[in-house]
């Protein structure tokens, strides 16, 4: 447990989601072991006590975005409701509480949500993330938490300007020191094609770590692969990009096994995406501009309600195509096939980015990277023009 | 709720009191309640009631919750004994206006049961006693859903199953023979009345939420998952993670088990896709000429167990099974641990009559019908019989996941490895993957999925549909269909409530420490290293420090006692 502990507040400074000292964490074995920032894990602690679940991690995020978002919800509503992928499907909302709504028993309170939820909010302390099943578990729900505040404030904000007196500031720290620009520079690559299975996995493990390192992905989200002699090489379902060593699967063409039933669920989108393409690599993230644009969608009295699956529309996002589609069996798989031949590149509305690579890995990559510095880029752009068309221009196109 | 008492042939509609629908919620939970009194029975005891009970979600579009629990004391394993069933009895148990069936007392003669929404009546079967399931359910089926039990049920073979008509078993515990101490060859359901939902617009948001992470998940939904292959999927993958049960747990990798992997069973009889009512996965896969495909644990223990790598013996096997109507896993498991026993396994050929045999217990068949451990100590080769409370292990060995090993010994009703289902992440990732080859918070895990997988099958809901989602979405099913508030944490406090129950039955039947506990092979002998993959024996030491974890976790004494003797009495 202690280990376990160690390895994710490593993990959550590394991908700087959580602010430095700021960490706590507890898991429940037959008894409970603390970690961290001390009030934080016995807060964590106190409200583990209270649930059936085996850890829990309580952390400051590195940015202020939960906390503003929170300060910016109407009154009355007691939970954030991002539509990115992650929330959609296993999230469903965040609950969060109020400074004042903490009272004299804030881990009673704070247990009250994560009975029915697996990450909350809480003001003026952070992000609480539950793992009923193991400490990675709570670490990955505090990351899906962080990911999914970060993309709706990114969205909020250029939809609905600054609301508080403290955000521009904020934001303004942001964009000049908490970013980095994202790009494949001083990594290195093995040229492809690659035959050797065991040069493959190396390669796999490699370009997963550079993924999350290059903030292209969060630790527990996105996929990879490569295909060589009639067989994919995929990352296997809920396994950390940035630890892929023995959680590859090979998986024949031909499905004359199953044991690839662990393989990412979106090994059929991958399998669609060589057919379209012929290509060997495939590069698979969650960048968070490039899933904030693929949102923003200007279209006027469109009957969509539910676009995330239903657009039937290819947009645009430089030359990149934005598509409908949910993960797995829901559809992802066909509408990325259908675009993805033109550029080797395609945006899944509020989920991620498909990248390939037609020899290696570096083509993906460093299409990826691209991909996010211009999402970026626009959405500074749409961001800076909307506030010098001042506070009445609330259309983000 | 419908109470019959066989003995003297009255039946009366009674109501279920409300308390006790929420704090047991239904199926298990509500039969595991209703056996509080009689569980000191002997499971033949015209007196031990057999409890059929739906859950709130039965006969809604919940999905994968056309299930029921079927509820009684276990003749094989002596515990308090649950299994869940799906097919389309459950939903007719629910369209016939009924939660729930506790039937009671012995009839003169064998008879059936037959109940539709207009009423009840128990109907003559001397002339379908001593006839195969499938002669039973075709000689009913005109009346309804048919849940009948063969001959291996009328002739008390310990591991007897009651089947469903559509190929669904109630399975493992021999509750086949409870019902057939009772003269009752089969249970007959009809009827069409609509299960009321009373928030209907937040019942179908969390069904869609539902939907969404079934399509999200590769087991359920992927191209190698079990809606494609059903459950033989997994045949290449502990064959892969070298944890298949072979020659009675003496290796862990069979050779010939591409034999009869999914892709090798669709290639030779088809597998359509088939389900219990309203299933949107269909894990059930069917041949050509309709009959039911055998499942992973049948095909492990018929193949690698026995030695056997000849897909139509096994095919054949899973047939005889489930028209004598007896458990695939049991049976399987007895006779390897017989065949070590004389140094021979059965021969492909062998196996069909054998089975025969046990049903009607004729010849050495009247030893192996009482299972593997009784088998084994009167032929005073104890070590051989592969359970955990008389209950043979199904087909993931536990050398090969530590998860397992636990939770084989905390079951409430022997080694089963449904009750905690770590298998879903120590092999399967989901939804997070745990280190299969470690201890470190197993007690913690397991004690957890106990209670969650208790509340599951007293809603009751598929274990399959949890590789996607999770208890979130299900409390907002269950809150949708009754109009009040519920929350995973409270479901898992009844789940806990539920085991908590069972193991104090257990308790006063006599279960102790010394119950819980693996055959002395696992921590003996290792299983079959290879491809960088170390199956090593367990080590006791550990394996007794996380149970010890495991009790205290539970609130018991580290002998795992309760500690309050009036536990049972502080329940509702
Ligand atoms: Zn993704």
């Amino acid at each position: 447990m202690r280990k376990m502990i160690e390895k994710y507040a490593v993990k959550l400074l590394r991908d700087r989601s959580a602010a430095p000292g700021r960490v706590g964490f507890a898991a429940q074995d037959d008894r409970m072991v603390e970690g961290g920032a001390p009030d934080l894990s016995r807060l964590a602690a106190d409200v583990l006590s209270r649930l059936s679940c085996l850890g829990m991690v309580a952390a400051a995020p590195s940015l202020p975005f939960p906390e503003l978002l929170v300060r910016r919800s109407p009154a009355g509503s007691s939970a954030l409701v991002p539509l990115d992928t992650e929330t959609r499907t296993f999230l469903h909302d965040i609950p969060f509480l109020r400074r004042g709504e903490l009272g004299a028993d804030p881990a009673g309170k704070i247990a009250a949500l994560l009975s029915n939820r697996k990450g909350a909010i809480a003001e003026g302390i952070g992000i609480f993330g539950a793992g009923t099943v193991t400490l990675e578990q709570a670490y990955i729900h505090y990351s899906s938490v962080h990911h999914a505040a970060y993309v709706k404030y990114l969205m909020d904000v250029l939809q609905d300007g600054f609301l508080l007196p403290e955000e521009e500031e904020a934001f303004q720290a942001f964009r000049e020191e908490h970013l980095t620009a994202p790009s494949a520079e001083g990594l290195h690559f093995r040229p492809g094609p690659l035959e050797e299975p065991g040069e493959i996995l190396a390669e796999i493990a490699a370009i997963g770590r550079y993924t999350v390192e290059r903030g292209l992905v969060d630790s527990c989200f996105g996929n990879i692969s490569y295909r060589a002699g009639g067989t994919i090489y995929i990352s296997q379902t809920a396994a950390a990009l940035d630890e892929l060593a023995g959680c590859v699967d090979p998986v024949p063409d031909d499905n004359r096994s199953t044991a690839g039933i662990t393989a990412s669920s979106e090994l059929p989108a991958h399998r669609r995406i060589y057919e379209a393409t012929g290509a060997r690599a495939i590069l698979h993230g969650h960048p968070k501009f490039a899933v904030a644009m693929s949102m923003l969608c200007g279209e006027e009295g469109c009957p969509v309600k539910d676009c995330w699956k239903d657009c039937p529309r290819v947009r645009m996002l430089g030359d990149t195509p934005v598509v409908a589609g949910e993960i797995g069996a829901g559809g992802l798989a066909a509408s990325v096939r259908r675009v993805i031949g033109a550029s080797g590149k395609a945006v899944v509305y509020g989920h991620g980015v498909f990248t390939v690579g037609r020899e290696g890995f570096e083509e993906a990559f460093r299409a990826m990277a691209g991909v996010e510095a211009m999402c970026r880029e626009e959405y500074f752009r749409r961001l800076d023009a909307r506030r010098r068309a001042g506070p009445g221009q609330s259309k983000s196109e | 709720m419908l109470v019959v008492d066989l003995t003297s042939g009255r039946m009366r509609r009674v109501e279920i009191p409300p308390e006790l629908l929420s704090a047991y919620l239904g199926g298990r939970g509500l039969g595991v309640r209703m056996l509080r009194g009689p569980h000191r029975l002997s499971p033949f005891d015209p007196a031990m009631p057999l409890i059929f009970a739906t859950g709130p979600l039965c006969g809604t579009p919940a999905p994968t919750s056309a299930r029921l629990s079927v509820v009684s004391r276990s003749p094989l394993t002596g515990t308090a004994y649950d299994c869940s069933a799906g097919g389309r009895f459950a939903f007719r148990l629910r369209a016939a206006g009924l939660f729930a069936i506790r039937i009671e007392g012995k009839s003169a003669r064998p008879v059936a049961l037959a109940v539709t929404s207009a009423g009840e009546e128990i109907l003559p079967a001397d002339a379908l006693w001593g006839k195969t399931v499938g002669q039973a359910v075709r000689a009913l089926s005109g009346r309804g859903s048919v849940a009948a039990i063969g001959p291996a049920g009328e002739n008390g073979v310990l591991f007897s199953n009651i089947m469903m008509g559509e190929g669904n078993a109630v399975g493992r515990g021999g509750l086949g023979a409870v019902m057939g101490a009772k003269n009752l060859k089969a249970v007959v359901l009809d009827g069409d009345l609509p299960t009321p939902i009373a928030d209907r617009e937040r019942f179908d948001r969390a069904r869609a939420d539902v939907m969404r992470l079934f399509r999200a998940s590769p087991v359920i939904f992927g191209e190698l998952g079990i809606s494609e292959y059903g459950t033989p999927a997994l045949v290449d993958l502990m064959h892969q993670r070298r944890m298949a049960p072979t020659s009675n747990f003496r290796r862990t990798v069979f050779d010939g088990s591409g034999a009869y992997s999914g892709p090798a069973i669709r290639a030779a009889y088809g597998a359509e896709k088939e389900g219990c009512f309203g299933c949107p996965i269909r894990c059930k896969k069917r041949a050509s000429d309709g009959r039911p495909l055998p499942e992973y644990e049948t095909v492990s223990h018929f193949g690698a167990l026995n030695d056997i790598s000849d897909l139509h013996a096994i095919v054949r096997s899973n047939d005889a099974c489930n028209d004598f109507g007896m458990d695939t896993i049991s049976a399987a498991a007895t006779l390897s641990a017989w065949g070590e026993s004389r140094g021979r396994f059965p021969s492909p050929d062998e196996v069909v009559p054998l089975l025969a045999d046990i049903a009607f217990r004729r010849g050495e068949g009247d030893l192996l019908a009482q299972g593997s451990r009784r088998m084994a100590e009167a032929l005073g080769r104890p070590e051989l019989s592969m359970s955990v409370k008389s209950l043979e292990l199904p087909a993931y060995d536990p050398r090969g996941a530590y998860g397992m090993a636990l939770a084989y010994c905390t079951s409430n009703r022997g080694g089963c490895h449904l009750r905690a289902y770590p298998v879903s992440h120590e092999i399967l990732r989901k939804p997070i993957a745990s280190d299969r080859f470690s201890f470190s918070g197993k007690a913690r895990m397991i004690k957890i999925a106990e209670d969650v997988n208790a509340a599951v099958d007293s809603l009751v809901a598929c274990k399959f549909a949890f590789f996607g989602a999770s208890l979130e979405e299900y409390a907002e099913l269950l809150a949708g269909v009754t109009g009040e508030r519920h929350v995973p944490q409270g479901l898992k406090e009844i789940g806990e409530r539920i085991c908590l129950t069972e193991r104090f039955y257990n308790a006063e039947n006599g279960f102790i420490r010394a119950d819980d506990d693996l055959p002395a092979r696992f921590f003996r002998e290792p299983g079959s290293e290879g491809d960088g993959i170390e199956v090593p024996p367990i080590d006791r030491a550990r394996f007794g420090e996380e149970l010890t974890k495991y009790y205290r976790i539970r609130g018991l004494s580290d002998d795992g006692s309760f500690p309050d003797p009036a536990f049972l009495d502080k329940q509702p």
